[in-house]
């Protein structure tokens, strides 16, 4: 009984998921074969093009404006995934705890991430180039903007990003904290845990497949950033805020370069693919070791 | 089983339906009349275009004609064109974007169109330029142009008995002039990459040679020799704005200028309607970039800002220049002028905006070459370049940069400039 | 010591996150503030930014109404983003659940499960071409299109969050219904989808959120079928060479208003939704 049991949800499962596969190959996999056949051409993206087989891959490696994205695109990730991830465990924990006004509270913190891409631009390029310098002055400090310092721009993009990514992702902590039941804290209370003892000990190790989600979704918007450099510097100044999303933007489908682009964006797909299946394994790993 | 199957039907059933209600593109007739369909570039005129297609559709009875004014407009054209769904004429301006699809073969010859002749030539030469190589045949009918060069708060200037100035002396020697009253000589708002271009083109067009581009795929000079003049200029003109020029953006210069901060700026007239939503009542007016030593050496800046082009799918190509007839005719340019300040290109007498005062000979005299830029692919980023180089002020640097660059980038196009002369022969 | 962790008022923290809350509340006052200006009344300076308006007259959302067909554009804006959460929320839950519960076992799942978590990564800007493309020939140039996309873009975080959301519904669950004979298909609508309850929020909040604001999807395979979404009608606030700030602002307020209200519904659904007694 058992096997046939076995069977037919194997058949149920299956029957789901080819057809939604199948869906998700039209809709990503395809275009994106379309792409990778694109980056071997010069094509504009519309029009005549021809082949120029690996010339495409052979100048991006020489590029010196592509390795300078990556660069950035990395460090920027790099920062901001930290940042965003340790301020939205912190708010989730407030936010889900026993607290006055908590509708009121929890609405208001998610504004960030419904403002539009104007606004936010508009209002952070008042703060940074008029607010922030006046206040640094009158503490006694130099004031310049930072959105005109090559040195610091990236900064003030990451700024933007946590500000504006940090209600999604204290969301997800929200939602992870409540499968955390109430008797284990009962239970870790009995034993004292409390405080950092008992998010340590207790809460964190529950909530870490959201911990993985919320890494991977960091890296994937930071990775991939693009509307807050519009926003804020265009990639200026002097071009050290360009991402690579930036680029693959601005100069495959507004320039001429689609072919070229499309070549970068296929090495970057592969990279971030390596990056994050090695991290999911890591991860995996340790879910499974808790 | 069954609740999966029906789930499964309703899912085929939506992709189906969507199908057969999806596109059912409009036809060449409505009520049979032929219908022109055109699409144009500037968002910021479809006020004007809605007027003059109503008139036209009052005035013909055969064709119906249907503007639209898209955002975004060259990623909407783009991807029209990636459907293969020409529209029958587009309105868009003399940058690469124009070459890019004459390239493409997307653009149809109009040069047996009779009403080219009432265009002034200077402005057909312009198209002609923008061509990677000579290419036979006419692509585009100007409308109307932009010119660019330096714009002056009137108010201030004749309180102060400043001179309007010819040569780049005088220029310098006003700069210096109005410092000294307490008042910014500019705003630049070079946090926006793009506005470092427009003080940049109307320096190069005085200073360097009006092909300077084509010469360099020829392989004939650098722009090392001919755009270090040009370059220093722009050095020399950093010292008279405001302090920290890279924090500030368009918006900033514009709202500074219109507040009296600054006594001028140096961009194009197509600014003036931002500067007026701050103060409306401010008297603009505008002179020629004195880059030149010489008042002769000057020359307007000014490219086509908009002009039609028939693309080769056009079934009707007859209806197609009854629009174009219409659109040229004395009275729609007029309206198209009064609405968005801008010089024509049709060769008749117009009431210009008063902003294009100082300009006036230039354009009437027909004194004029295109923005440089129009030449620059758009992924080179040569606006970035130069707000690094004013950054850096490494004037060397920026040149070599920029002329390793510019092979780097235009390859392919060099590579057609020199098959094409292997064919023809040197001129 | 803490044994009233459940009913005392924690005041300390809510006082904290009232003081962080000026993070936001700072942006948001510029916000209204300039969404009820006239462009003559923008400076630059600081006292000029920060003061209140002349008048407090909704002429800028009026305009901003008419100019964008608000109306109109809002009904659209509010269908794709409905359909596109009620699809993804019945399509990914289902695959995450497969998914998700198959892939330690199974080579093909878990090939699947990195399959699509990896097309999180593809650029979109590479993939625009061909989608424009492919939804010409398919004939769904339009909002279909557009829903279709965003189901597929979605899925890898969606698919991502429900099988991580799995691990904290136990097995017992359905291995229960399966004694007692229910169908797998069954089991997953009876048990385990209602379970899902909290997730079903979080995605729906996370999806909408996307699609919402979202400019290039609809703009690129909607552009040639004439009717427009908010933030595509939005655009026209911003030409080549001028912005409308003040009208853009109220613009903007008034398109927040909507996915505010559906998150604080769905806010309340992730609460109630706890894995409740069957845990236990």
């Amino acid at each position: 009984m058992k096997g046939t049991k076995l069977d037919s949800k194997q058949k149920t499962y299956l029957l789901i998921t080819i057809p939604i596969l199948a869906l998700f190959f039209c809709f990503n996999t395809l275009p994106l074969i379309k792409g990778v056949i694109y980056s071997f051409t010069n094509f504009r993206g519309y029009g005549d093009y021809s082949w120029v087989g690996l010339r495409n891959y052979i100048d991006l490696f020489q590029d010196g404006r592509v390795g300078r994205s990556y660069w950035f695109t990395f460090k920027l990730a790099f920062v901001t995934t930290i940042v965003v991830n340790v301020i939205s465990l912190i708010l989730a924990l407030g936010l889900n705890s026993k607290i006055k006004f908590k509708s009121a509270l929890r609405g208001m913190y998610f504004i960030p991430n419904i403002l539009g891409a104007l606004v936010v631009g508009y209002i952070f390029n008042y703060f940074f180039t008029y607010i922030l310098p006046a206040v640094i002055q009158m503490v006694g400090g130099q004031g310049n903007s930072i959105l005109a310092s090559t040195k610091w721009a990236w900064f003030a993009i990451m700024i933007v990003c946590a500000w504006q990514s940090i209600a999604m992702n204290t969301i997800i902590y929200i939602s992870g904290l409540q499968t955390v039941p109430q008797d284990v804290y009962e239970a870790g209370s009995i034993d004292g845990a409390t405080g950092w003892a008992q998010f340590k000990h207790l809460t964190f190790p529950l909530i870490i497949p959201f911990f993985s989600i919320n890494m991977v979704l960091c890296m994937k918007n930071f990775l991939m950033v693009f509307d807050q450099i519009m926003a804020l510097t265009k990639g200026g100044p002097a071009q050290s805020t360009e991402s690579i999303s930036f680029l693959i933007y601005n100069n495959g489908m507004s320039g001429g370069q689609f072919g070229f682009q499309s070549a970068n964006a296929v090495v970057f797909f592969i990279m971030i693919v390596v990056i994050s299946v090695a991290q999911m394994r890591f991860t995996g790993k340790k879910e499974e070791q808790l | 089983m069954k609740k999966l199957c029906t789930c499964f039907l309703l899912v085929s059933a939506l992709v189906f339906s969507t199908i057969l209600s999806g596109c059912s593109n409009s036809n060449a007739k409505i009520d049979g009349k032929t219908v022109v369909e055109l699409v144009q570039y500037k968002p910021e005129a479809v006020a004007v275009f809605e007027q003059l297609a109503e008139k036209f559709n009052a005035t013909h009875d055969d064709i119906y004609l249907k503007v639209d004014s898209p955002n975004d407009a060259m990623t909407i054209l783009k991807t029209m064109f990636i459907r293969e769904d020409y529209p029958d004429i587009i309105g868009i301006g003399g940058d690469i974007n124009y070459s890019y699809f004459i390239d493409s073969n997307i653009l149809a010859d109009v040069s047996d169109y009779p009403g080219l002749q009432k265009i002034k030539p200077a402005y057909v030469d312009i198209l002609e330029g923008l061509e990677f190589v000579p290419t036979e045949g006419t692509f585009g009918v100007p409308f109307v142009a932009n010119a660019a060069g330096v714009l002056y708060n009137r108010q201030l200037f004749q309180e102060n008995g400043w001179e309007i100035p010819t040569t780049w002396d005088e220029f310098m020697g006003l700069c210096d002039e109005i410092q000294k009253t307490g008042i910014l000589p500019f705003y630049f708002g070079f946090k926006d990459t793009w506005t470092c271009l427009a003080p940049w083109n109307a320096l190069a067009v005085d200073l360097a040679p009006a092909d300077v581009c084509q010469q360099v795929n020829r392989g004939e000079t650098t722009f090392s020799k001919e755009y270090r003049e040009t370059a220093e200029k722009m050095l020399q003109l950093l010292q008279y704005g405001e302090e920290g020029p890279f924090a500030y953006g368009y918006n900033d210069a514009c709202t500074a200028f219109a507040n009296g901060q600054s006594a001028m700026y140096t961009i194009g007239s197509y600014a003036v309607p931002q500067i007026k939503s701050v103060n409306p009542d401010m008297d603009i007016d505008s002179f020629v970039m004195p880059g030149s030593s010489s008042p002769e050496g000057n020359t307007l800046n000014s490219g086509v800002d908009l002009q039609f082009c028939v693309t080769q799918a056009c079934t009707n190509k007859e209806a197609a220049y009854k629009v174009l007839d219409f659109l040229l005719e004395h009275d729609s340019v007029q309206m198209y002028l009064d609405d968005q300040n801008a010089v024509p290109c049709v060769n008749e007498t117009f009431e210009l905006a008063p902003m294009l005062d100082g300009m006036k000979p230039y354009i009437e005299e027909g004194k004029m070459s295109d923005y440089q830029d129009h030449y620059y692919p758009s992924e080179m980023a040569v606006d970035a370049q130069i707000q690094t180089f004013l950054l850096n002020q490494d004037v060397d640097a920026f040149l070599s940069k920029f002329d390793t660059d510019w092979a780097r980038y235009n390859r392919d196009i060099i590579a057609m400039v020199h098959e094409y002369q292997a064919k023809h022969g040197n001129q | 010591m803490k044994e009233k962790i459940n009913e005392r008022v924690n005041w300390p923290v809510t006082i904290l996150l009232i003081v962080g809350l000026i993070t936001v509340a700072f942006p948001l006052y510029m916000t209204i503030v300039i969404a009820f200006k006239q462009p003559s009344e923008m400076t630059n300076s600081i006292s000029g930014i920060l003061s209140l308006p002349k008048s407090w007259s909704l002429a800028n959302f009026a305009e901003a109404m008419r100019v964008t067909d608000f109306w109109h554009s809002l009904g659209n804006s509010i269908w794709i983003t409905l359909v596109t959460v009620g699809i993804s929320i019945a399509l990914h839950s289902m695959i995450g659940y497969t998914i998700g519960r198959s892939k330690a076992r199974s080579k093909f799942y878990s090939f699947a499960y990195l399959y699509i978590v990896s097309g999180m990564f593809v650029p979109f800007a590479i993939l625009m071409m061909p989608l424009v493309k492919q939804t010409a020939q398919l004939g769904i140039a339009n909002w279909v299109g557009v829903i279709l996309c965003y189901v597929v873009f979605y899925m890898p975080m969606n698919v991502l969050l429900y099988s991580g959301y799995l691990t904290n519904i136990p097995m017992a669950l359905e291995e229960a219904a399966c004694v007692d004979g229910a169908s797998s298909w069954m089991t997953f609508w009876k048990i385990i989808f209602p379970n899902m309850k909290p997730m079903h929020a979080t995605v729906a909040v996370l999806t909408a959120l996307g699609t919402w604001n979202d400019v290039m999807t609809p703009l690129v395979i909607m552009s040639g079928s004439g009717s427009t979404t908010l933030p595509l009608a939005q655009m026209t606030f911003q030409t080549q060479f001028g912005t409308n700030y003040n009208l853009a602002f109220a613009s903007y307020l008034l398109a927040l208003l909507p996915i505010l209200v559906f998150y604080l519904i769905c806010q309340k659904q992730i609460l109630n939704g706890v894995v409740n007694g069957a845990v236990k």
